[in-house]
């Protein structure tokens, strides 16, 4: 039975308040960062539930960065220090079935769709989707042109309507 | 007028947005990591610094201790001889993945120049996997490992890759067993996955990478439940202490395919090329499947 780990890179949101200070306050404050989530499946499909998990940093590979374990569905979540861009390495362990994966982590944030090799059914997949995607540089060619093409019409068309006078 | 105004604002104002908010929705071109995401330090080799690394082979706790089958034999082993040929470390960049069909791309290899014949029952229960071999290396990380089964040239195991000795018991019935495997194998492995990471060598230092035979694969684990997938995919015993003849079985490949139903026999076939392991790190095996 071989595990398969499925990476996905996404931004997330960690949502939360500033509260005001009041007896027994709790200040909560929040901020917005790029994650990291496995999957860990055995390659039958079934979740690899309550799996050790360790990541190990670009920086010392030695020595666990973080420990933990996946949930029921076989997903941990971890969000990687950019200070440290490199390989990302994460073990999957469970009753003497293990995997590892590595993970390479630019410094920046990209918005990129990563995809590993074609995975069989016994192949680790690794996918990141993106991040950021909301910038021009996503765009096709044809979709930067349509949009300018719409910018110039606006403006023309706004100029001829003032400039056509009274009936 | 007014209304026109506004119209005209808006569809100036919401086109482009629009149109961006469909770009957005567009997945993301791929881009292929490239060689310099990966980490310097962990690939790059240290220049002239050395340090010794250890090639190691583990049968594991099946072999050292011993074990029920998942049929319900007491297994314990005498003597597990494999004869290892052409083991190879590496430093891989980007790192091997046994799984994604690859080859390795290395950026430093080192290897036993000689093939070598262990056994992987020596030592009391809790011995050190045991030595094949010491080589001096390059500094930096090693991360792949590849070595291949060969038929033994001399001593105990000669004429065979895999020699597998020692004693089953169940319900009073003890069968002593010698069974000599032929089937050379080929495995390509990457990182060590276990309690302790592998292959880090530091300039001037010692550390170890290691070989791991998983021998519940072939004969199954009885501590496991019967429907999990060690015991559902492997051959157990009794298709072997059905061969026994007074309480002894001696017997090479030819005389298993020859006496095995076929069923049987191609399970046991089927499974060798699974026998090879990074500690829990599956491999790729490479002779015997292609």
């Amino acid at each position: 039975m071989k595990p398969r780990l499925m990476i996905l890179l996404g931004l997330l949101s960690v949502l939360g308040v500033q509260s005001r200070a009041i007896a027994h306050g709790v200040e909560i404050n929040y901020q917005t960062t790029e994650a990291i989530a496995i999957n860990a499946t055995y390659d039958t499909g079934e979740p690899m539930a309550e799996a050790q998990v360790i990541v190990y940093a670009p920086d010392d590979p030695s020595t666990p960065w973080m420990t933990g374990t996946t949930d029921e569905q076989g997903r941990f979540l971890f969000a990687p220090d950019r200070a440290q861009s490199g390989n990302w390495e994460v073990a999957v362990r469970q009753a003497g079935h293990g995997e590892i994966l590595s993970i390479p982590v630019d410094g920046e944030a990209a918005s990129e769709t990563e995809q590993a090799p074609a995975p069989s059914s016994e192949t680790a997949a690794v996918e990141q989707t993106a991040g950021r995607a909301n910038n021009l540089d996503a765009l096709s060619p044809l979709q930067k042109g349509v949009m300018g093409g719409a910018v110039l019409w606006g403006f023309i068309g706004t100029a001829l309507f003032f400039a056509r006078g009274k009936k | 007028m007014k209304q026109q105004l506004i119209t005209a604002a808006f569809l100036t104002l919401i086109a482009p947005a629009l149109l961006q908010s469909c770009g957005g929705n567009n997945a993301p071109q791929a881009e292929a990591p490239t060689a310099e995401q990966a980490n310097p330090s962990a690939t790059t080799p240290a220049n002239g610094e050395t340090g010794t690394l250890e090639i190691r082979a583990n049968g594991e706790d099946f072999v050292r201790e011993g074990f029920t089958t998942k049929d319900g034999w007491e297994i314990s082993f005498d003597h597990v001889y494999v004869t290892l040929a052409d083991v190879t470390a590496y430093q891989t960049d980007p790192p091997f993945n046994s799984e994604a069909g690859t080859e390795i791309q290395a950026t430093q290899e080192v290897s036993v120049s000689e093939p070598k014949t262990v056994d992987l029952a020596e030592g009391e229960t809790d011995a050190d996997p045991v030595l094949v071999d010491t080589v001096e290396a390059p500094a930096g990380r090693y991360n792949a490992l590849s070595w291949r089964m060969v038929s033994a040239n001399s001593g105990p195991a000669d004429g065979y890759p895999l020699v597998m000795q020692g004693t089953a018991t169940k319900d009073g019935e003890t069968i002593n067993f010698n069974l000599r495997l032929n089937q050379e194998l080929a495995f390509t492995c990457g990182d060590f996955v276990g309690d302790d990471r592998k292959g880090i060598l530091e300039p001037g230092d010692t550390t170890d990478l290691e070989a791991t035979f998983h021998f519940d694969h072939l004969f199954g684990d009885g501590d496991a439940p019967p429907d999990d997938e060690i015991n559902t995919g492997a051959l157990g015993f009794d298709p072997l202490a059905a061969l026994a003849q007074n309480g002894e079985l001696d017997a090479d490949t030819a005389e298993l395919e020859q006496n095995m139903s076929a069923d049987d026999y191609n399970t046991l076939l089927g499974i060798l090329p699974s026998l090879g392991h990074v500690g829990e790190g599956h491999c790729q095996e490479t002779q015997l499947t292609t």
